[in-house]
């Protein structure tokens, strides 16, 4: 019932909160109750409102870990302001612990939605093209990487 | 280490994500609104980039009431706050003339100096009329009085340590000596939790800074043991100088250092300890010498003892203790001594007589007195606060206690509620904290008498029942009186 909270040792504000505990299944949850929201508002099927998740799921995350960058606080006084949220999360480590989970988590989205959906076109191309962008933006390799200097400026 | 309850931290991280995306909604049609309404800017830059004021503009500044609050006396135990209202839903807030008097509960009186002394006033008065408020100048210009080398030599002897250089400022006690003390090519090892005036310091210096987690000896010495090995990082070689910042309390914990082990790993490591001892010089020890005493640390083993004397002295500014050889070093090159304005000589003066009261020169008993009120106050706070089923943190014999909120929404009903209930209270919250942890700050002062804190305990007890803040099960009395009476036999 009760956890322990350890203080990381990431200085970065923006980033820190994310190595708390609770965080995950947080994420997990809000996933699960938008597919609810989504289905009681549209009345859909159960695959289309998976596709709708997974697609505005692919849109928020992309603006917010992979295009947005900087910090929202003033006092940090633009030293991340050249690095996206995913590049900042601790201290630019890959492979660690909570990379992985946000990798993984895109593409179990993925193959539910498309298996809800019997892997029918025209849902499956968007959701494979959508899996395919936010898995390659978190490759380790594509650290500060900024194809054709897209978003490239501070 | 915190204990939180899960379905907390679940509905927090909910609740921030909510608060997240209302902002991000509209800030999304403001955008879409300006961009209709053509801009005044002709060609000029913004001042905020994009993001840079998010938090402020849509956090912050919903709950702006709550924080920065006016206040027009002395903050002693009882202390006048100035009412404010809002018409446009919290973004400007107006003064009225109306004033409230409340319990203080939130300001750094350990000792109960904020307020008229019938010692210290009249000293400091008659300073003021022989030197009068400002010294106009520079310590090395003309900014040297009397009363400057007598505070120096004061606080040297009150530390324990060879000699002192005293600042007007506390902040900028840190973040002017850190880049003078260490340069690039030098390692800085820092607490995670260390205040906001030495990360500046620290960013400012150019050495290369390394953060070990809070408060844990075993990770400090990996840390060290990581960093000897690999030297700089690009040409690895050795570092110039390996500099460890700790704090003696930390002011959004309420936890003391774990000094020994500490200075231990440093010594075994050759590595230099910097001790900041904002909260604890004056408010814990025996005869309130600080961590060092309490914690039975030799003084001679920590490199450079820093302090301030905001909190327990009722004055401002701040001071560096180390030996004769680096206090005159200092004092060639440290920018605050050699452009800043000197401290004001009454402010001087004020700390001078405080430390006589608390050493007992001024042939009274009053400074023990008020060391011991401190701690029995500290300690019947806590106690009691912890068996209402508070999680509250903070070591033994701190004065510092903060109660946990954890949901953003509970800050500004907890903050608001004891407000009308005449107790005023600091709330802090993401970014001072992390951003699960929020919590209400206590700082009890020797100047609340027991009829104060009993008051301050209803009240906190009713708000915290209406807020859903006893995130621990409360000890009912029954097995209080059972505790009692097993030890009795």
């Amino acid at each position: 019932m009760y956890v322990k909270a350890v203080p990381p040792t990431d200085l970065n504000r923006n980033t820190e909160w994310f190595t708390y505990p609770g965080v995950w299944t947080t994420y997990m949850l809000m996933v699960f109750m938008s597919w609810l929201i989504v289905l009681s508002l549209f009345g859909c099927s159960p695959g289309m409102a998976w596709t709708i998740v997974h697609l505005s799921h692919f849109l928020i995350t992309y603006h917010f870990f992979h295009w947005k960058k900087g910090t929202p606080f003033a006092d940090d006084q633009g030293i991340y302001n050249g690095l996206t949220w995913w590049e900042q999360i601790e201290n630019g480590k890959q492979l660690t612990r909570n990379r992985k989970f946000l990798t993984v988590v895109p593409v179990v989205l993925y193959l539910i939605a498309s298996h809800t959906t019997d892997y029918q076109n025209p849902m499956l191309f968007f959701n494979t093209l959508a899996v395919f962008v936010l898995v390659v933006a978190k490759f380790p390799h594509m650290h500060k990487v900024r194809i054709f200097g897209i978003n490239a400026d501070h | 280490m915190i204990t939180i309850p899960y379905l907390t931290a679940l509905t927090t991280y909910f609740s921030y994500g909510l608060l997240f995306a209302f902002g991000q909604f509209r800030d999304f049609f403001r955008k879409i609104f300006d961009w209709w309404h053509a801009s005044n800017l002709q060609g000029y830059a913004p001042i905020c980039l994009g993001l840079e004021d998010f938090y402020i503009r849509r956090l912050y500044l919903r709950i702006q009431d709550c924080f920065g609050r006016p206040i027009s006396s002395a903050p002693d135990a009882w202390f006048d706050v100035v009412e404010r209202y809002s018409n446009d839903n919290n973004k400007t807030l107006k003064r009225t003339s109306k004033i409230t008097s409340c319990l203080n509960l939130g300001s750094y009186n350990y000792l109960g100096f904020a307020a008229a002394d019938e010692y210290c006033t009249p000293r400091v008065i008659d300073t003021l009329n022989r030197f009068s408020p400002s010294t106009s100048s520079t310590r090395v210009d003309g900014g040297t009085t009397t009363v400057h080398t007598e505070l120096e030599e004061c606080v040297a002897n009150f530390v324990g340590k060879p000699a002192a250089i005293v600042f007007g400022m506390g902040y900028v006690t840190n973040s002017a000596i850190l880049p003078v003390l260490v340069g690039k090519g030098g390692l800085i090892i820092s607490d995670s939790l260390n205040h906001n005036s030495i990360v500046n310091g620290a960013r400012g210096s150019g050495a290369t800074i390394r953060v070990f987690q809070h408060n844990t000896p075993s990770h400090l010495e990996k840390v060290l043991r990581e960093q000897i090995a690999e030297g700089q990082p690009r040409t690895h070689r050795p570092w110039k100088k390996i500099i460890v910042i700790v704090e003696g309390i930390y002011s959004m914990e309420g936890e003391l250092c774990k000094l020994p082990e500490i200075v231990a790993i440093c010594k075994k490591y050759k590595a230099y300890v910097y001790l900041d001892e904002a909260h604890s010089i004056g408010a814990v020890g025996k005869t309130g010498r600080g961590v060092c005493e309490l914690l039975g640390v030799d003084p001679a083993d920590v490199d450079i003892m820093m302090g301030t004397f905001t909190k327990s002295f009722g004055s401002c500014g701040g001071y560096i203790a180390a030996s004769k050889e680096v206090i005159q070093y200092l004092k060639y090159t440290c920018p605050a001594h050699l452009y800043a304005t000197s401290i004001s000589p009454p402010a001087a003066q004020q700390i001078i007589s405080s430390i006589a009261v608390i050493l007992g020169e001024d042939g009274s008993s009053r400074g023990a007195q008020k060391l011991a009120r401190i701690r029995e106050n500290s300690n019947f706070f806590r106690s009691e606060l912890q068996k209402m089923g508070f999680e509250v943190l903070g070591d033994h014999d701190s004065p510092v206690m903060p109660i946990m909120l954890y949901n953003p929404a509970k800050i500004p009903a907890f903050s608001r509620e004891c407000l009308r209930q005449n107790v005023a209270v600091v709330t802090v919250a993401f970014p001072a904290t992390p951003l699960l942890l929020a919590r209400a700050r206590i700082c009890i002062s020797a100047s609340h008498t027991k009829e104060d804190l009993l008051k301050a305990l209803e009240v906190i007890s009713k708000v915290g029942d209406l807020v859903g803040i006893k995130y621990f099960p409360a000890e009912p009395n029954k097995q209080h009186q059972e505790q009692i009476t097993m030890k009795l036999e």
